[in-house]
């Protein structure tokens, strides 16, 4: 990580008595793309607006561009803020509405024209937007007005609060392409809140995630994916099986069994291990794409389970089946590729195999 | 909302909006017009006479006195919409953005000073307003010299009483619109680098606009028909357009006369609103939905 433009120690806030982030930490690169992600209620929102100063915390320490920012107001930060809602102002016509931190700033006539009009043309706005109304453009429009307004004064960091939650998928879409190009473009910090873990791995370099005011990890998508810190992130994003195994430390990594399993001991590589792994909760993260159906004899090492068909989905391109298994509280879920015999009924007594050796050992 | 071009043809439609429409005219529109057809007519010993012509409307715009006393109520009436606004606005505010632990409480007198009647209210300010009343009583504790508020039967004693009984229209109106702004706005207005006063005037006040002006009319209807406040408290020394018709209809008990002049003072107030719809219009419809 380069330089970084935002330090975050030990944040803490209390609401009254409820504690809504218990001492996090952060670090943001200059330039860096970061979403904190975590469900409703986890904290995200709060952080982001400690950094933008709308809430001062109760506790710890904030940076950003190497200065304090205690009793830093948020019209003197350098971040500028898109809002979940967009917060346009109703009563101000579009060029108003972008230009209005340039008035505040006194930039002379000319030269907030020119800015308006440069960041028009970078949120592929047509001219004859400028004189229009807030609530005479659509949603997207308004979502590319809203980014204008918070980029036209070059802040160091832009934070955006989930601002494409209220958008239908297809335009959430294209206006997160968007964001990447424009961020990749734009060369500025940007922190994303979401409770999307799909969007912000398509669109951060890193990933915090955040769960009842606490930082559960912090990575790369790749991280997030193939080497979740627990359950609750590897749970966090689509649908996963965890298998209940037993682990003990051997000299070439982690030793598991499992009690459903007659194969008996896998080893499993220290790079397939969660760092944060403890005794509590053991379990292979088994991802569904992984999972074939066994027809005839096991590969070398493969791990088999008998079960029953529960349910299937055919989404086009892939088959989702759901097997019950006895001994498992949740059915096994697995994604085969879609084909146009299906490999099993509803009910259909099935064998089903994975290969441990590529799971991802991790805990609660 | 777009009223549909065939609204004539719904039968729901005009049976839901029929007995309103019905009771509107009988009890509205027929009355208006039974007074503009009386200022036609004459009387003769207390008696209307029917006639058919202009004397009474030629008495109308041949005596200043009628005219004094008609601009002497708009300007009453414009008085206290700036002084209601002025005193309305600043508690509105506190009541939707600042106070937190008394809200409720506050609410709840405001609503109670509002639902007391009239009369009472304005007669309280006697006890409050005389010579020998409680705010020369106190003024002189406090070190003022005695009797120094003169105010009992003064245009300024019909003011207070006015504005006492209306303040709080405005006071809701402003409030209702006050706590519709979006705090986000506010705080969007802060991170674009805005200072609590700025944002003040560049976001609060142009969005409590609705509530300001729909303050302001109800104040300014309610003020030209004022009635008691001039009567109890400004002891008919300056009376206004209500008090100068009902003399005409109750002790000269010429209706004509009567007619004429509630016609003038309803001309005048419409006249007075629809420049200020004008005005107001052209400020907020570019704010409102597409076009």
């Amino acid at each position: 990580m380069t330089s970084p433009i935002i330090d975050a120690s030990g944040i803490v806030k209390d609401y009254g008595a409820a504690r809504a982030l218990h001492g996090v930490s952060l670090q943001i690169g200059t330039g860096e793309f970061v979403a904190l992600v975590g469900p409703s209620g986890c904290g995200k929102t709060t952080l982001l607006k400690i950094l933008a100063g709308f809430e001062e915390p109760t506790d710890g320490r904030l940076e950003i561009q190497g200065v304090d920012m205690r009793g830093v107001p948020a019209a003197s930060r350098p971040t500028r803020m898109v809002f979940q809602k967009l917060a346009l102002f109703p009563h101000k016509t579009v060029a108003e509405n972008i230009g209005f931190s340039l008035k505040l700033q006194k930039v002379e006539k000319g030269q907030a024209d020119s800015r308006i009009r440069a960041m028009l043309d970078l949120m592929h706005l047509k001219p004859d937007y400028l004189e229009r109304y807030p609530a005479q453009l659509s949603g997207g429009e308004q979502q590319r007005v809203a980014l204008a307004r918070a980029l036209v004064s070059q802040p160091g960091v832009l934070l955006l609060d989930e601002p494409m939650s209220a958008l239908d998928a297809k335009l959430k879409k294209s206006l997160q392409a968007e964001l990447k190009k424009l961020h990749r473009e734009l060369g500025t910090s940007f922190v994303l809140v979401t409770h999307d873990l799909e969007e912000a791995m398509m669109l951060a370099d890193r990933i915090c995630v955040m769960r009842s005011g606490h930082v559960v990890q912090v990575g790369t998508p790749t991280d997030i994916y193939y080497r979740p810190a627990n359950m609750f992130v590897a749970g966090f994003i689509g649908e996963t099986n965890f298998l209940p195994v037993t682990a003990t430390a051997s000299s070439v990594g982690m030793d598991v069994v499992s009690p459903l399993v007659a194969a008996g001991k896998t080893s499993i590589a220290p790079e397939h291990v969660s760092p944060s792994l403890s005794a509590n909760g053991t379990a292979l993260l088994v991802r569904p794409e992984t999972i074939r159906f066994v027809k005839g004899d096991a590969a070398p090492g493969e791990w088999l389970l008998d079960g029953q068909v529960e349910e299937y989905f055919i989404k086009g391109a892939s088959t989702q089946y759901r097997i019950r298994i006895r001994g498992l509280d949740a059915a096994v879920i697995m994604d085969l590729p879609g084909s146009i015999v299906l490999p099993a009924v509803v009910g259909e007594a099935v064998r089903i195999g994975f290969d441990p050796a590529q799971a991802f050992l991790l805990s609660e | 909302m777009r009223i549909e071009h065939k609204s004539w043809n719904d039968p729901v439609l005009v049976a839901t909006v029929a007995p309103l429409a019905l009771a509107m005219v009988a009890f509205f529109l027929i009355p208006l017009l039974m007074t503009a057809v009386l200022t036609f007519q004459t009387t003769q010993y207390y008696r209307l006479v029917w006639t058919w012509d202009l004397k009474i409307w030629t008495e109308v715009f041949s005596k200043p006195h009628y005219w004094t006393i008609m601009m002497r109520t708009v300007t009453m009436a414009l008085v206290c919409v700036v002084l209601t606004v002025l005193i309305a606005f600043p508690a509105a505010y506190a009541l939707a953005t600042r106070l937190k632990t008394f809200k409720t409480q506050i609410q709840i007198l405001i609503i109670f000073a509002f639902l007391t009647d009239a009369v009472l209210k304005t007669f309280g300010w006697i006890l409050i307003l005389d010579k020998n009343g409680v705010a020369n009583w106190l003024l002189m504790h406090v070190g003022f010299p005695p009797e120094m508020l003169n105010l009992l039967f003064t245009p300024a004693g019909t003011m207070i009483g006015m504005v006492y009984n209306l303040v709080a229209y405005p006071m809701f109106t402003i409030y209702l619109s006050l706590v519709r702004i979006d705090r986000d706005l506010i705080l969007a207005a802060y991170d674009a680098g805005a200072s609590r006063i700025r944002t003040f005037f560049e976001v609060t006040l142009p969005l409590s606009r609705p509530g300001l002006y729909s303050g302001a009319v109800l104040v300014f209807v309610l003020s030209l028909g004022a009635f008691l406040e001039p009567k109890v408290l400004g002891g008919g020394t300056s009376p206004l357009a209500s008090e100068l018709i009902r003399q005409s209809f109750e002790t000269r008990v010429n209706w004509p006369l009567g007619a004429a002049l509630t016609v003038v003072l309803i001309a005048i107030g419409a006249l007075m609103l629809a420049a200020c719809a004008a005005f107001a219009l052209r400020r907020t419809s570019s704010t409102g939905r597409p076009a």
